[in-house]
């Protein structure tokens, strides 16, 4: 696919923008109908940049865990708006909450960014009763005048919603989208990976590959990534268990254990190609964190080895 | 969208048909690929059971425009293993062994493996404000505008950056 001539950069830049541009859901698609049709070279042009954004997209998963982690960058330190009927249950001094611009979610009301950056778990109270408890390195957003669009942007939070069938609401994570929801669950999503697990009522879960949403009851756990979605009864207990200081795990892979780990402990979690498609049961104490890793370790029979502020655990040399 | 039920795309994709077909003819440059996509997008829009969608032209728009990504995905990796197989083929000379009974998905494995390798090298790579942009928009997920805030810089500057990142790893996938 290498092309015969140099790529004109000022076409390139066109694809690039164009490429930026159908991600809206307000793409404006006849005027980009009228920007392919005005030069062959533009098509070839935009060819290779979505070739580039697909190679991206489909390795997302196995790339993000080997950048050195520094991606939490600094937050913008200008004051910013507070929204009083958000409560946080912690320390208002010590959270942060981003309004952010231009949403691109239709809404009326702006989404509000709940991040949790301390290491202790952080409970909400959103508008409608629906109570949230934020574990430790997550964000979630709220978008809608009820808090009725919920978006787990990552790590692990646990939902308990004050049943209403007169209203919408959803939790979106990733592809996955939980609703119908009048119940008490957790979810979480890291680099990829899904798990949903309902420790009172219903949920129905949407996602990607199949025609129609998944009904959950209590206790049971839908766990999604690589393609594949495993639907698994679980102990009720296990489930919303790190609040309680514990990680428990049914049959999770191991990338959904080494992303929680890496969220607790501060570290990357490296999971070598040897071990990654193994999957973990069991019960870790999540103490200050620093544990967990030669624990699970410990647990499964495999080695860690640690460079700088990045540990990889694989198999027994 | 009024036209909420089971069908409900089929029959949107019966309206824009012929918006679509033209669209399609753009997108490949050829207007029997595009046919085949059409055909495609059409056993999707039947069998896919869409919820309420808010502008379901958009939406087939998009549908056919990931298809045509997805069909240039696929033949670019089938160039590359082709390519990878002759080249082994000069260096083993393995007479008598079909190609085709190595296992085609370990060699998917090591060409998605080494995919991973070039995009992680040149992202460590990239200019640090180019490097935060992209990380917290391909990986992370956040709008452009949520990077903005995130950066503390201008949408433009978002943009900019994107666009320094996006070059720079199509050169680096293309070497």
């Amino acid at each position: 696919m290498t092309a015969r001539t140099e790529m004109d950069e000022q076409m390139l830049d066109q694809a690039i923008a164009w490429q930026a541009a159908l991600e809206q859901d307000d793409a404006d698609w006849d005027a980009y109908l009228a920007w392919l049709e005005a030069d062959p070279r533009h098509r070839q042009a935009f060819d290779s940049v979505a070739l580039v954004d697909a190679a991206i997209t489909d390795n997302r998963e196995q790339i993000m865990p080997l950048l050195s982690s520094d991606l939490d960058v600094a937050v913008d330190p200008r004051p910013r708006r507070w929204r009083p009927r958000l409560l946080w249950g912690g320390a208002i001094a010590a959270s942060l909450a981003i309004l952010i611009a231009g949403p691109i979610l239709r809404s009326n009301a702006d989404p509000v960014v709940y991040e949790n950056s301390g290491t202790t778990n952080r409970s909400l109270a959103l508008a409608n009763g629906t109570s949230v408890i934020l574990a430790p390195s997550s964000r979630i957003v709220v978008t809608g005048k009820d808090a009725s669009a919920i978006e787990l942007a990552r790590g692990e939070a646990y939902f308990d919603v004050r049943h209403d069938p007169g209203r919408m609401l959803t939790v979106s994570a990733g592809t996955y989208r939980i609703s119908d929801i009048g119940t008490r669950f957790s979810v979480n999503l890291a680099s990829g990976t899904f798990r949903v697990g309902v420790a009172e009522g219903v949920v129905s879960v949407e996602a990607q590959g199949i025609a129609k949403p998944v009904r959950l009851d209590a206790g049971h756990q839908l766990v999604g990534g690589r393609g594949a979605l495993t639907l698994a009864p679980v102990d009720v207990a296990q489930i919303g268990s790190w609040r309680s200081g514990r990680l428990s795990y049914t049959d999770a892979p191991l990338a959904l254990v080494a992303a929680d780990i890496s969220r607790y402990s501060g570290k990357a979690i490296i999971v070598d190609p040897s071990v990654e498609k193994k999957h973990f049961s069991g019960s870790l104490v999540i103490g200050d964190g620093s544990k967990l890793v030669g624990d699970l370790a410990g647990v499964m029979g495999m080695e860690t080895q640690s460079t700088g502020n990045a540990v990889r655990i694989g198999a027994v040399r | 969208m009024s036209l909420s039920d089971d069908n409900g795309l089929e029959i949107l994709y019966g309206v824009h048909r012929a918006d679509l077909r033209r669209f399609l003819i753009a997108r490949t440059g050829d207007a029997a690929d595009a046919d085949d996509v059409l055909q495609e997008l059409w056993l999707k829009a039947r069998t896919l059971q869409a919820g309420p969608i808010d502008n379901g032209r958009a939406y087939l728009y998009r549908m056919a425009q990931n298809l045509v990504v997805d069909r240039l995905r696929g033949k670019q990796r089938r160039m590359e293993r082709e390519r990878r197989w002759s080249d082994q083929a000069t260096d083993f000379a393995a007479a008598g062994v079909e190609p085709t009974d190595r296992s085609q998905t370990a060699e998917e494995e090591i060409l998605a493996r080494e995919e991973v390798a070039t995009l992680v090298s040149a992202i460590s790579n990239l200019p640090e404000g180019a490097r935060k942009a992209f990380e917290l928009h391909k990986l992370e997920g956040l709008s452009h505008a949520e990077v903005a805030t995130r950066l503390g810089i201008s949408k433009s500057g978002v943009e900019k950056h994107m666009a320094v990142a996006m070059k720079y790893l199509r050169r680096a996938l293309q070497d």
